[in-house]
């Protein structure tokens, strides 16, 4: 598709803003409710992020006003308990996470040279999920019920015997809400970054900041299953009394720990790696010169999205594994320096040889990297099994943990957040009262956690709420108190001087910061579609090789100047080269993401009060309410009824098949694999490790049940693939009736292990095996159901003339999920039927 | 080029990733194989690191190292015959290699001095 | 007897008015007090009175030291690169000066760092493991919020007692350890690394005191309210004194001292109906819910080290152990009056071999 038309037709650009400001621009009132913008969403959550980090940095000074002194009772253990739990969870899911997710949400677009991203109702959702989750977590602190196992959750002192309140059961459904967020903005930030960037823009020519996000989006998509799967299966226990975790009925709580760290440990990258990407956007264009090794940077991003996560193990260092299992977490975990010192050498070479200008962004860039790097060493430090085995759980792990995620995170992310201050507002920040902001926060953190080392190294332990003075601890606690105020009124000065900016900040002119990344060829604040014509560029540096680009952008003298059609429309492009695939046609807004994230929300307090079946009737809801906003998808009269594009363009995405949809679902489906994945080392980690463990003779479950219900299903893709390999060649003649017998098919599936689950009379109840298959069974029966319900759906779409071999699109999206589904059936057969029958007991 | 080499498409960014998930599954295997050997047939104590577990794992790590290797020289090559995005990929790919080929070395050495199951 | 012990629970209160003296000199140069007056206390890691111990302090001054270096050097080049310049450099010189740094600090510097660090580390490890010859076992218990001890190899048979924890010096101790609920944390930061205590599982650590005297030891991993209340008064005695007190503690003796004077029987006949379900004492009562009181009255302090055992300490406990110690699983004795408790602690003191 080469020939796309770089026609500079001479259109009036003031015309042109005002068509597509009526296809893109914001509703008011009401119906802003209905928003699904991604500039409009991502302001959204950092907001809401700064909000959550306001509520997180209250907990911090309380906790640091009660250790200020020792005996003091100025909290209660068990609110001294919520407090701490609640401020790491509320700024690690609530904070960190969304604020970072919500930086990609608004910048990626802008950066790539897309206008938005490519399922932005799911932006919409996401946000929802976000905000209701964040405030059924908080609300239970003003119930004075929040969770107070800490933010890790171990069991079993957060099961039902030991935290009998509804503390855990906040945590782990409002966490498992929250993270619907993270995953569903991971998916689709991982398709936007692979498939709608600008013309020409290939990989290897992609900014930096891309590259971080799209690592970071990935391992969103891999690392976070795990949690939620070891939170459903907490939340079971908890719940229903099915034994995951507890020894007496053959669990084991070390499982926990191996399936949150899965996720913890990666999480910390996860935060790292956005924030790494705006230190390297922020030097090279103050130092007025191209990033010094380019290719280094992408190969240290790339090797530590892997490496984290093989870590898991050393925060568990002192739970009783064999010491080679520990030398091998022990040595992976000290080979991530390598990276992050690849790092930290580009940025300094890229200085060295460039004119670097102290403003402001890059005073809290050089704050990143005095307290970043003190935080890598102490790391390296703590991967040192006997070191480890003597600070783990003091506060030295305290403040290197604050070291790494601050300076890591928040040190980074009050740079960027200075940078890109004239793009959100078109004003410049002021550099006096910023500067004091600086200095204040920079001394307040380093008096904080430099001391705590050392409270660490005298043998304070974590998460006591008071301490006997006589232990030489007292001094730097206090200390450590007093200094955490100066730091608050640091950020406190911060957050002033970003708000008085949007009254009192100078305006900004164009490219304020003359940096060479497309955002800057927004108008400032942003327009709702971003850009009026998309550019096709040649080099990493758009801005740099063309300063008047913005302009002949607005005037409309590039790609997709056309509003006429009245739907929103940007590049398909090929992942790796960046030339045009298709023209993605994107929906408007939408209430369904709303309603959706209503009902859900409604199901997870349902579940809260235990009202099961109020829950039940919801999640039907809110499948109803999902079903329908997937209706209007393709060719539906909301969507793209008729597929005419300026001659010489591509086609529109739903008429070809291969859109954002197919890389949507595989991507969804990595995250899903990720689950099943945890789910089998589960399976095989209680079998051999858990002490109590023990399981029938013969398996419980029909063999030739199992193998029936798995030739269903199989028989159910072959028919889908054929259905698809017709449409490949434009024919579409029993198509409806191919939907439905394969729909039948895997009806079939679903009925026969509906039977062997019943047949097989477990005590799910009783014996952590039963408990284990009957998970196992349900997430079978659960995507058995959902491809049954789509491939209906798809047969009446084509009764309706929405699918068909005009719009083959939708069938080669739901393909996917039957072919995940036959793989992961007969994956469990053999490892909950077979395996057990060959191995024994 | 060899046809064989050819087929391995060592200029698609595919490489990226190829090796570390090698690494990852590597990383799994011998962790994973090495839990459940001890639970299942521990080695006694006192044979010290000679035995048949930690041989096992050596000769994996030997192996998965070998392949690596191998991997990151033909990316290199692959890497000198072409220019711009084709060069980048497969010269990236390559350091990817080698930093896969050598986690696992270094990741490894512990086996050869630290009894398996205590 | 008694005097001794209360000379063991005294030292930190002595300790610490010698060192508010100090701390006038501690807040004038913090810099160096940073550095010098860590170690004191009985739970530093810094202070180290065991071998386990003491390599990791001193792992930890020579990775403090590089550490140091590594950082001040690295901001150095950082604000040095900011200086006014005016170089202009060839690409090819340029490409010369990036590899040099990324190669340099990227690679070489990482890899070395690490390299050096496992060869110090691995084998400061393999100290702490349960091989080889096994050493004196002492089995320690975790519980919602107390340590229970016991010696399964002593002479004469098991010894059990609680919070107080004594262990011979100069040789190597495998500390066995479990816990009855939920995960705690084993650990003596003088002597050496911590373990987990784990439901279902039992882990082992081997420490040694090279010195005899106490060291201090609490809980450290989050257990519930009372997380921060739970201590552990580790005393090291030489071998013959360490023998003395196990054979002091055999349940025999145990039994026969605490049912010795019949002045004590209401006091008994009180405990058999409000203690006894939960706690035991030889010869009296068998619960095993609370901790083992056959010695109490010989142990240092009370409460799992909220308090000191001095006079009359166990029947101030009594009264007002919920405030002293929060969320402890001990019912309140509200409804119990005075007399009872009192006569009850007196008793108990008593129990002290």
């Amino acid at each position: 598709m080469s020939s796309v038309s770089q026609k500079a037709i001479e259109q009036d650009p003031q015309q042109l803003h005002e068509d597509l400001h009526d296809i893109w621009g914001n509703p008011k009132g009401w119906k802003a409710l209905t928003i699904v913008n991604h500039t409009t969403l991502g302001l959204r959550f950092m907001i809401t992020g700064m909000v959550f980090f306001l509520i997180g940095g209250i907990l911090a000074m309380l906790v640091r006003t009660q250790l200020a002194m020792p005996d003091q009772d100025f909290m209660s253990p068990d609110i001294y308990n919520q407090v701490t739990t609640m401020h790491g969870t509320v700024m690690m899911f609530l904070f960190a996470i969304p604020m970072l997710e919500g930086l990609a949400i608004y910048m990626i677009p802008k950066m790539i040279g897309a206008r938005d991203l490519v399922c932005p109702r799911l932006t919409s959702l996401g946000y929802w999920c976000y905000l209701f989750g964040g405030i059924i977590l908080t609300s239970s602190l003003i119930l004075e019920m929040a969770p107070s196992s800490g933010w890790f959750m171990y069991t079993p002192l957060s099961s039902s015997e030991f935290s009998p309140d509804l503390g855990p059961d906040f945590w782990l459904l409002g966490i498992t809400f929250v993270e619907i967020s993270a995953l569903s903005a991971g998916v689709e930030i991982v398709v936007s970054i692979l498939r709608t960037r600008t013309q020409g823009m290939a990989l290897h020519k992609m900014p930096l900041f891309a590259w971080y996000i799209l690592a970071m989006a990935l391992m969103i998509v891999v690392g976070f299953p795990p949690l939620i799967l070891a939170s459903v299966m907490l939340e079971l226990e908890r719940a229903v009394g099915m034994p995951f975790f507890e020894v007496a009925g053959g669990g084991d709580p070390i499982l926990w720990q191996h399936l949150f760290w899965l996720f913890g440990h990666p999480e910390v990258y996860i935060i790292f790696l956005p924030a790494a990407g705006i230190i390297s956007t922020l030097i090279p264009v103050f130092a007025g010169r191209p990033i010094v090794g380019y290719g280094w940077v992408v190969f240290a991003i790339i090797v530590t999205g892997f490496i984290s996560f093989g870590l898991w193990v050393h925060h568990m260092f002192t739970v009783g594994i064999p010491q080679l299992a520990q030398a091998f977490f022990s040595a992976a975990s000290m080979l991530v320096a390598v990276p992050t010192a690849i790092q930290v050498f580009v940025w300094l070479a890229t200085l060295w040889l460039g004119k670097p200008k102290m403003k402001l962004p890059m005073l809290w860039v050089l704050g990143f990297l005095i307290i970043f790097v003190c935080g890598g060493l102490t790391g390296v430090m703590l991967a040192l099994v006997p070191f480890n085995w003597q600070v783990h759980d003091t506060h030295f792990v305290v403040a290197h943990m604050h070291y790494v995620l601050v300076g890591g995170m928040f040190f980074p992310l009050i740079a960027g957040l200075y940078y890109w201050l004239p793009l959100f507002s078109g004003r410049m920040p002021s550099e006096n009262l910023g500067r004091w902001g600086f200095w204040l926060t920079f001394l307040g953190f380093n008096g904080t956690f430099l001391i705590m080392h050392w409270t660490g190294l005298l043998g304070m332990p974590r998460r006591v709420y008071t301490y006997d003075t006589g232990m030489g601890w007292d001094i730097y606690n206090l200390l450590s108190s007093v200094s955490s105020f100066v730091m608050s009124a640091g950020i406190a000065m911060v957050l002033l001087d970003i708000a008085l900016h949007f009254r009192f900040g100078k305006p900004a002119k164009q490219n304020p910061w003359n940096a060479d990344t497309l955002e800057w060829a927004n108008t400032m604040p942003p327009s709702a579609y971003n850009f009026v014509s998309l550019p096709k560029i040649e080099t990493r540096h758009p801005l740099w090789d063309d300063p008047n680009l913005p302009v002949t952008m607005a005037e409309g003298k590039h790609s997709l100047a056309v509003a006429t059609h009245g739907r929103r429309e940007m590049w398909g492009t090929d992942p790796i080269s960046g030339k045009v695939r298709e023209i993605i046609h994107l929906p408007g807004n939408s209430w369904w993401p709303l309603f959706a994230a209503m009902a859900l929300a409604v199901v997870c307090i349902s579940l809260l009060v235990r009202v099961y079946a109020l829950a039940g009737v919801f999640v039907l809801i809110a499948g109803v309410f999902l079903l329908r906003w997937s209706w209007e998808n393709g060719a539906h009269p909301k969507a793209a009824p008729d597929a005419n594009v300026s001659p010489g363009d591509p086609p529109l995405h739903s008429r070809t098949m291969d859109g954002p949809g197919v890389w949507a679902m595989g991507t969804f489906l990595i995250a899903n694999g990720s689950f099943f994945l945890s789910y089998l080392f589960g399976w095989f980690y209680l079998w051999t490790v858990s002490p109590e463990w023990s399981m029938p003779d013969v398996s419980p479950l029909s063999l030739s049940g199992l193998v029936a219900a798995g030739l269903a299903i199989t028989a159910g893709y072959m028919v889908m693939v054929k259905l698809i390999r017709g449409l490949r060649r434009q024919q579409d003649a029993g198509l409806a009736s191919g939907f439905y017998l394969a729909g039948t098919l895997g009806a079939v599936q679903v009925a026969l292990t509906t039977w062997v689950m019943l047949a097989a009379d477990l005590a799910p109840t009783e014996t952590t095996h039963d408990a284990v298959l009957l998970l196992g069974l349900i997430y079978a029966l659960f995507h058995g159901g959902l491809a049954v319900v789509l491939t209906v759906m798809q047969a009446l779409r084509v009764r309706y003339g929405y699918v068909g071999a005009h719009a083959p699109f939708e069938p080669a999206v739901v393909v996917q999920l039957w072919r995940y589904n036959a793989v992961v059936f007969w994956i469990l057969v053999g490892s909950l039927a077979v395996l057990p029958r060959v191995i024994g007991g | 080029m060899s046809p064989l080499l050819e087929r391995l498409r060592l200029t698609h960014p595919i490489h990226f990733v190829v090796g570390l998930t090698v690494w990852c599954i590597w990383f799994i295997a011998v962790y994973g194989g090495h839990a459940v050997a001890c639970e299942v047939a521990a080695p006694a104590t006192e044979r010290g690191v000679f035995t048949l577990l930690n041989g096992w794992m050596l000769l994996l790590s030997i192996v998965t190292t070998a392949l690596l290797a191998a991997l990151t020289w033909w990316c290199w090559q692959a890497g000198q015959l072409h220019q711009g995005r084709a060069r980048f990929n497969a010269v990236v790919s390559a350091g990817l290699y080698l930093f896969s080929a050598l986690s696992v070395v270094f990741v490894a050495l512990p086996i050869i001095g630290i009894p398996p199951c205590v | 007897m008694r005097e001794r012990n209360s000379n063991i629970a005294s030292p930190n209160i002595q300790r610490a008015t010698g060192r508010r003296v100090n701390r006038i000199a501690v807040l004038a140069v913090l810099g160096l007090a940073l550095l010098t007056a860590g170690c004191a206390g009985d739970k530093s890691i810094l202070d180290p009175a065991g071998q386990a111990a003491r390599d990791v302090a001193l792992i930890w001054w020579i990775m403090l030291t590089f550490s140091a270096v590594v950082l001040t050097v690295l901001t150095g080049l950082w604000l040095f690169a900011f200086r006014p310049r005016d170089v202009t450099r060839t690409p090819s010189q340029e490409r010369r000066v990036a590899r040099h740094w990324i190669l340099g600090g990227g690679i070489l510097l990482p890899v070395v760092s690490i390299v050096a660090l496992l060869a110090f580390g691995v084998p400061a490890g393999q100290r702490m493991l349960a091989i080889g010859e096994p050493g004196e076992v002492i089995e320690v218990i975790g519980h919602q919020w107390w340590f229970e001890v016991r010696y399964p190899n002593a002479e004469g048979g098991e010894v059990v007692t609680a919070n107080h924890l004594v262990m011979p010096v100069g040789e190597p101790v495998d500390f066995h350890v479990t816990s009855a609920d939920v995960i705690h944390g084993f650990w003596i930061p003088r002597l050496g690394g911590k373990v987990d205590m784990i439901p279902g599982r039992e882990n082992r650590i081997r420490l040694q005191a090279d010195i005899p005297a106490v060291f201090g030891a609490q809980c450290a991993e989050l257990c519930g309210v009372a997380h921060a209340h739970m201590h552990l008064f580790v005393e090291a005695l030489p071998r013959e004194e360490y023998d003395a007190w196990l054979a002091e503690r055999q349940r025999d003796a145990l039994a026969t001292m605490a049912t010795a004077n019949a002045t004590d029987d209401e006091a008994r006949s009180a405990f058999m109906t409000h203690c006894a379900s939960c706690h035991s004492v030889a010869g009296v009562s068998d619960g095993t819910l609370g901790p083992d009181l056959s010695d109490v009255g010989s142990r240092a302090t009370l409460g799992a080290g909220v308090m000191a055992m001095d006079d009359g300490a166990i029947s101030q406990w009594l009264h007002h152990h919920q405030t002293l110690k929060p969320g402890n699983l001990m019912p309140s004795h509200a409804d119990i009056d005075t007399d009872t408790l009192d006569s009850l602690g007196a008793w108990l003191e008593t129990l002290n071999p």
